[in-house]
């Protein structure tokens, strides 16, 4: 299992990790991030991908 | 389309944004954003604050509102509208989320770093030509071919064709002016010219895969899924249409807010560190793109506001950048930390170049801070109206070379 964390001070809920890593991360009914800080390593390409498109840069991989 | 205005809301205030003389940065804006965080309009609803266009920009209750320019416009088919309507800006849901997931690899930021060298480069060069002068068309002599070139870079295609490219570019742009039916054919021959373009550059990619960009996107794969060829060509053209003008633009409109604050520029010529603050800076009091539009998917009330579905909602980028209630010193200062701005939109259609506009403009400005003192307006500038995408068409400056 990977792990990832968001810095919320950054996050501005774009919504663009929801699109990249939808089976990790997802946008609530008010448009709130809520993400699984655990995740299958299967999915770790996409949680990269999310990683990169973020448009503040706000989702760390915690080592 | 009615907005229904609550009782005891007499004091909203209204502004006409189609009238050619309409500015954002003006005496009528700034108290309209005092009076209410929303303004109605002669089209739909305007919200000026920081705060409001931040949540609204998010909404999931609101779509992007430009699916229907053409329609609005008479126009109803040809090469341009069914462009349009297969193009990212304008598609929702899944079919919005499939190819954006498909072109978001070649835009990730890693990637662009390795080009940093080139725009550097490429900077110096188009200032070495008029450095001697002492004056420059700032547009002509720098903004368009940087914008357009770095464009040639990211395509891999040969930069000397970058006329071509500035040319059809800023033709199809006039697809979103207000005198679009008139430029139809024009803009549909610019429409054509650029598929054909786009669809050699494809072919050549896919014979001949490399580490480039297009190749990127020729090879980019997900669950097995792939961008076809009329995705692909799709892709390009929106490439270039909304990557030219924008960047050509926004490094007018910064070149307009540093010869107001020269403090500033001394400041970016001293620390060019600070080139990414100013690209932020800029866009946060000075934006290209003065207004997002949204359009409500259904019946909502936002701040006691009731807002019917299908209304109008132009989220204003330079007003709610510059509120006093979110920046209590909203002038342009590289030394300040401010909250995030909305230049780039924001929530799903969130701009998808943007880490190469930051990454070309954050090179630019602090290599022309490094080289042009003291750069003030000769006369003769002209400008594109303040609705839609703004910014000089001339710009000509006089300058000390430094050093």
């Amino acid at each position: 299992m990977a792990q990832i964390t968001v810095d919320r001070t950054l996050c501005d809920n774009h919504g663009q990790c929801a699109i990249a890593a939808p089976k990790v991360f997802s946008m609530n009914d008010e448009g709130i991030l809520e993400y699984a800080e655990t995740f299958d390593d299967a999915l770790l390409d996409e949680v990269e991908e999310a990683i990169d498109v973020c448009p503040v840069q706000a989702i760390f991989l915690k080592d | 389309m009615s907005v229904d205005i609550v009782p005891n809301q007499f004091a909203v205030p209204y502004l006409d944004i189609s009238d050619p003389s309409f500015a954002m940065q003006s005496e009528e804006l700034r108290n309209a954003r005092e009076a209410s965080w929303y303004a109605r309009t002669n089209y739909g609803i305007a919200v000026l604050r920081y705060e409001e266009v931040s949540k609204l920009l998010k909404s999931p209750k609101l779509i992007q509102g430009s699916a229907k320019w053409p329609a609005h416009n008479g126009v109803h088919g040809g090469l341009f509208f069914d462009w349009w309507t297969k193009n990212l800006l304008v598609l929702e849901g899944e079919d919005h989320h499939r190819i954006r997931r498909l072109l978001n690899p070649a835009f990730s930021p890693r990637l662009i770093k390795d080009l940093v060298p080139r725009f550097q480069e490429l900077a110096n060069e188009l200032i070495d030509d008029f450095i001697e002068k002492g004056e420059c068309e700032f547009i002509g002599d720098f903004a368009e071919p940087y914008a357009t070139r770095v464009l040639t870079i990211l395509l891999g295609i040969d930069e000397s064709e970058w006329p071509t490219i500035a040319r059809l570019a800023s033709t199809i742009g006039l697809a979103l002016g207000v005198t679009f039916k008139q430029d139809l054919d024009k803009v549909d021959a610019a429409v054509a010219e650029l598929y054909a373009y786009a669809e050699d550059l494809i072919k050549d990619r896919q014979a001949n895969p490399g580490e480039d960009f297009v190749s990127r996107l020729v090879l980019a794969s997900r669950d097995g899924d792939k961008l076809n060829d009329e995705e692909l060509r799709n892709a390009l053209v929106l490439l270039i249409f909304g990557g030219m003008d924008t960047t050509r633009n926004q490094l007018g409109l910064a070149m307009q807010s540093f010869m107001r604050n020269p403090d500033q520029w001394e400041l970016l010529a001293e620390r060019p560190e600070l080139g990414p603050k100013a690209v932020e800076e800029v866009m946060r009091t000075n934006p290209t793109v003065t207004w997002v539009t949204r359009e409500a998917v259904e019946d909502f009330t936002y701040q006691g506001l009731e807002i019917a579905a299908g209304t109008t909602v132009h989220l204003f980028t330079q007003a709610s950048g510059t509120d006093p209630l979110a920046f209590p010193n909203p002038e342009l200062d590289l030394l300040g930390e401010h909250p995030v701005h909305y230049g780039f939109g924001g929530g799903v259609h969130h701009c998808l170049g943007h880490f190469v506009a930051r990454a070309d403009m954050s090179e630019a400005l602090p290599l022309l801070a490094n080289r042009l003192a003291n750069p003030h307006l000769t006369g003769g500038d002209e400008w594109l109206p303040d609705s839609g995408n703004t910014g000089p068409i001339r710009l000509p400056i006089g300058f000390t070379q430094r050093g």
